[in-house]
């Protein structure tokens, strides 16, 4: 039998701080630089703030070690079920900042339990998962699960947080891909996803990904029926996107959506597109290595709106150019494969599931979040894992790795009945 | 182990997923690629524009000395009140122009046209503020957004010479300066040289002004140094200029014309260096570092007596006798004399059938040098009956007459030098008759001090004719190298140097035995010749040439007061004093001075207003 300390995943646990302290490090920037006098008080606190909740999830991380394997597995479902109550509690009593309405105060805390549904729904998913018999078909048990993720998602639409809730249904691929559903399935669940962001940069690009990716599956399964079936979802899909921006959606919302394909356009500019203009000024004027900690002039002159929680990518890439910026994408690189490899070792569906739905959170965000700081995306105000200022955030995403960490260490106490498939 | 099959298939999936995760932070990464290498530059741009704010630091102006290195002009320090139009409230208007004690109509004109300098760009819009109304405003500042200061510099003068129209002023840049001045920095509430030395060495004066770069937040707030101030540029200060002027001797003409108006000019003879450039009335050059009131301005120039004129270089009369030197020269050059041909005087010329070309005495037979120190009349009517009118102007021109000088002096006035297209444009029909006053310094025919100064120069040195200039040297402010001006060397007089000779031997003899034998410096030989010129306006004017030592001339001069008389009864005694100023350190005759500050010009008829 190993020992607890031999089997604990320390590179996990020194790549998740040093996330969180290149966020330090940058929210430090954007609060103690030569412009903080300009600052409100309560902004000038996020440092010390961001740093006390870098000791709560230290906590919480030790708390996590502690526990069996059976409590998370015995509380998943209660977990999740508790999320949900936290959510609509939101929507009815909670405090609203900045639009959404998905915060709860406890005492001097305010929580955004958005981000802590996360936590609750991956436990949920993955016990699900892990308590799947094999008398289940394929699709119920794939229906049970979209649904799962659906309902907190649509509860953080009616907060109106789209971005939050779009991370839930970014993660029903990922979740179904893990638990074993086709590639095929997949991969017509995923060609939508592809063809709306491509009918939004480039048309002609839409509908050429469209016919090759019809014209793919046919070849793939030599069914002429799979590849009109692949050509109708994406370029339905491609049609849908073009409807809606044409005729259903209000200019405001078309320019909203549009915007980052050109943000410096006359037009956006110093509308929709400012923030992607100031971020891509940050970001692109670092250069190789950066203009030096606290002397970026868009960060230390406020020009990128929300620099220390969405935004605060442009930051680490204007101070430390694309010698730091690349460094946070490599970091994120190990860490995510690590976890992967983690959940591979834990040859256990409800602890392969934790580390699945950890590195699908943090992908999605990631992606959402550097892509929308380098105008690939358009502006969807999610935070960047670890290193956004905000202690919800950070507090949800640290619980899912300390759980995930916590079942690899004790993954022999994990019952050595697997899928069944 | 039983789920082998299984996590094989699940193994498969992980590395896939691996292989997602890579490519798309891969992805990802090769975007920050395009961005922070290959079009960094471009962002950069983007950034700068953005965050960077560009401060001029405007540089010391340059100081004016005078020849010993006597301090004319330097700064002292000014502040100046500045509007940022784009974040100015127009409801604060009342209240600055109650701080700053203006007018809000003229402030609010101010700010209108900062506005359309620039919105963003802070412009002044008040110049020179007194400390007291400063301290009132910085307690106000929080009440004025878009208001600011800063700390400048405006003129002082610390000597007693006022030298108002040699070193001109400085006053805030306006109309056709500003919209050419926009290219080389310069802004509404600027100062810019307005006239004399100021005008004409702005750029030099002015310096070179520096940049500090700032960064600015999207709020437009001051942050920080921008990158450390790495691309800070300091501002050079202006050239320092020693001029030509000696201020003491300054400070004495300037003395002596107390009461008077009139003009004085000193030359070194040999280099053409103004030693001395009086012009009265003159004006107080300190009134324009203050905010000059409506009142002030308007009084300066509507004034009768134009203080603002430079008599110097501007007013044009008749020569008078002291014309008679030049005819002289002229008359011997063309050969219508030799030197010891006489001609008979009997107390008119009979041409004017004894009415119109009189002498003041009956002179008998008198050859050219007595004929210059007895200054009589006749003669010099004789010898501009005898020359050829073109010649004479070609001689009169070519000794700097009806010419204005290309020299560092604005402001100059040219002249009337008649040849016979003059005449025949004037009258159609014209007689020798009209050209024979030329020869006694009366008639159509008009000159300025300066002219004369110049032309006493080029007898005083037997034929160098010399270009008057102000600048001695200016003073490079990085390494404190003089630099000398380019001045163009003297040119030889078209007359032979035995007839300047005979005409500057003449006019020693005026200091010994003629009209100038009163105001004879003690102990040093000198030429002179009195001059008394027709003014249509009341009496005559007094006017007296001069230069001294005799054999080794230093100084020439040339002095004219309107309204004074007879040419040794005003400018005589005030150019010889000048003279024994210059050439000596000191003034010894205490009784000649004292008569000075007696003489008055008459008062001014103000044809306005009838005589």
């Amino acid at each position: 039998m190993r020992r607890w300390y031999q089997t604990l995943d320390y590179v996990t646990i020194f790549l998740w701080l040093t996330l969180v302290v290149c966020g330090l490090v940058a929210i430090y920037s954007t609060t103690h630089g030569p412009a903080a006098e300009f600052l409100p008080t309560s902004v000038r606190q996020n440092f010390y703030r961001q740093s006390m909740w870098l000791g709560i999830c230290s906590v919480g991380i030790v708390i996590a070690l502690l526990l069996p394997v059976r409590f998370f597995q015995n509380t998943a479902y209660l977990f999740y079920a508790g999320s949900i109550l936290l959510l609509i509690v939101a929507l009815v009593f909670g405090k609203e900042i900045n639009g959404a309405k998905s915060w709860l105060s406890f005492g001097p805390m305010s929580l955004q339990v958005s981000e802590l549904a996360k936590v609750g729904t991956i436990l949920g998913v993955s016990q699900l998962v892990a308590s799947r018999r094999g008398t289940q078909s394929d699709l119920r048990f794939a229906l049970t699960m979209i649904v799962m993720v659906l309902v907190p998602a649509a509860l953080i639409v009616l907060q109106n947080d789209a971005g939050t809730a779009l991370v839930f249904i970014g993660l029903i691929p990922v979740l179904l891909f893990w638990s074993g559903v086709p590639y095929l399935v997949l991969m017509l669940l995923m060609a939508p996803a592809v063809a709306g962001y491509l009918s939004v940069v480039s048309m002609p690009w839409a509908i050429g990904f469209s016919v090759l990716f019809g014209l793919l599956l046919w070849w793939q399964t030599r069914d002429r029926k799979m590849g009109l079936l692949g050509l109708a979802a994406a370029g339905g899909t491609v049609a849908a996107v073009s409807l809606a921006l044409l005729k259903v959606l209000q200019p405001h919302q078309v320019a909203r959506i549009v915007s980052f394909t050109d943000p410096s356009a006359q037009e956006f500019r110093h509308g929709v597109g400012f923030h992607l203009v100031q971020s891509l000024a940050a970001i692109g004027s670092g250069g190789l290595t950066g203009k030096g900690f606290m002397q970026g002039t868009q960060t230390q002159g406020r020009y990128v709106p929300e620099q220390s929680t969405d935004f605060v990518f442009s930051v680490i890439g204007e101070e430390f150019g694309f010698i730091g910026a690349g460094l946070v994408l490599v970091l994120f690189a190990f860490l995510l494969v690590r976890l992967i490899r983690l959940g591979g070792q834990m040859k256990h569906p409800f602890g392969m599931m934790v580390a699945a739905g950890a590195v699908g959170v943090y992908l999605i965000h990631i992606i959402i979040n550097v892509g929308m700081a380098t105008a690939v995306l358009p502006v969807i105000g999610i935070p960047l894992p670890f290193i956004s200022y905000g202690g919800s955030a950070l507090l949800a995403h640290t619980a899912i790795l300390a759980v995930a960490i916590s079942l690899h260490m004790r993954r022999d106490d994990l019952s050595i009945y697997g899928f069944y498939t | 182990m039983i789920g082998d099959s299984v996590s094989g298939s699940q193994s498969d999936r992980a590395r896939i997923f691996s292989l997602v995760v890579l490519a798309v932070l891969g992805l990802l990464m090769v975007r920050l690629v395009q961005l922070q290498i290959v079009n960094s530059s471009e962002y950069t741009g983007e950034s700068r524009d953005n965050s960077m704010r560009e401060i001029r630091v405007l540089p010391a102006r340059g100081t004016i000395l005078d020849r010993q290195g006597t301090v004319l002009v330097d700064n002292q320090p000014a502040f100046s009140v500045r509007v940022t139009p784009r974040y100015f409230e127009e409801e604060s208007l009342p209240l600055l122009a109650e701080l700053l004690e203006v007018p809000e109509a003229v402030l609010a004109e101010r700010v209108q046209e900062a506005s359309k300098y620039s919105s963003y760009v802070p412009s002044i819009v008040m110049n020179g503020l007194p400390f007291d109304r400063l301290s009132r405003l910085t307690e106000r500042l929080d009440d004025l957004p878009g208001v600011d200061y800063e700390a400048t510099q405006k003129r002082r003068y610390p000597s007693p010479v006022r030298a108002s129209h040699v070193l001109g002023y400085v006053r805030e840049i306006a109309g056709d300066d500003l919209a050419n001045g926009k290219a080389d920095g310069y802004r509404p509430g600027d100062l810019i040289g307005q006239r004399g030395i100021e005008r004409i060495y702005e750029s030099e004066l002015r310096g070179n002004l520096g940049s500090d770069f700032r960064l600015v937040n999207v709020h437009g707030q001051d942050v920080s140094p921008f990158r450390n101030g790495v691309e800070d540029v300091n501002p050079v200060k202006g050239r320092d200029l020693v001029l030509t002027i000696d201020a003491d001797l300054q400070a004495l003409a300037e003395s002596l014309f107390v009461g008077k108006r009139g003009a004085a000019v000193a030359l070194d003879p040999n280099t053409g260096e103004i030693l001395s450039l009086v012009s009265k009335p003159d004006f107080d050059l300190d009134l324009f570092t203050r905010q000059i009131s409506g009142q002030e301005w308007t009084g300066l120039n509507a004034s009768v007596e134009k203080p603002l004129f430079n008599r110097a270089t501007q007013s044009v009369q008749m020569p008078g006798s002291t014309w008679k030197p030049l005819i002289a020269m002229i008359a011997l050059e063309e050969g219508v004399i030799t030197p010891n041909e006489t001609v008979h005087c009997p107390g008119y010329h009979p041409m004017g059938r004894g009415r119109f070309f009189r002498c003041m005495h009956v002179h008998g037979n008198i050859a050219v040098v007595e004929a210059v120190q007895e200054s009589c009349n006749t003669f010099f009517f004789e010898m501009m009956r005898r020359l050829d009118v073109n010649a004479f102007a070609r001689h009169a021109r070519s000794m700097g007459f009806g010419e204005v000088i290309d020299t560092d002096l604005t402001e100059q006035a040219t002249g009337l030098i008649p040849d016979s297209s003059y005449y025949n444009r004037a009258h159609g029909r014209w007689t020798v008759g009209y050209q024979m006053n030329l020869g006694v310094g009366q008639g159509e025919l008009s000159v300025t001090p300066l002219q004369l100064a110049r032309y006493t120069a080029a007898v005083a040195t037997e034929g160098k004719v010399v270009t008057p200039h102000l600048i001695a040297a200016s003073v490079n402010p990085e390494t404190g190298t003089l630099q000398a001006p380019d001045v163009p060397p003297p040119t030889p007089l078209a007359i032979r140097p035995e007839f300047v000779g005979l005409a500057k031997e003449a006019m020693r003899r005026v200091m010994v035995a003629g009209t100038g034998r009163g105001v004879q410096i003690p102990g040093i030989p000198s030429g002179g010749k009195t001059g008394t010129a027709q003014n249509e306006r009341g009496r005559d004017d007094s006017v007296f040439i001069m230069f001294a030592p005799f054999d080794n001339p230093q100084i020439a001069v040339a002095v004219s007061v309107e309204n004074a008389g007879f040419g040794g009864s005003a400018a005589a005694p005030i150019a010889s004093l000048m003279a024994e100023q210059y050439l000596t350190g000191q003034v010894t005759r205490p009784d000649i001075v004292r008569w000075m500050l007696q003489t008055k010009s008459d008062p001014m008829i103000d044809k306005t207003n009838g005589e």
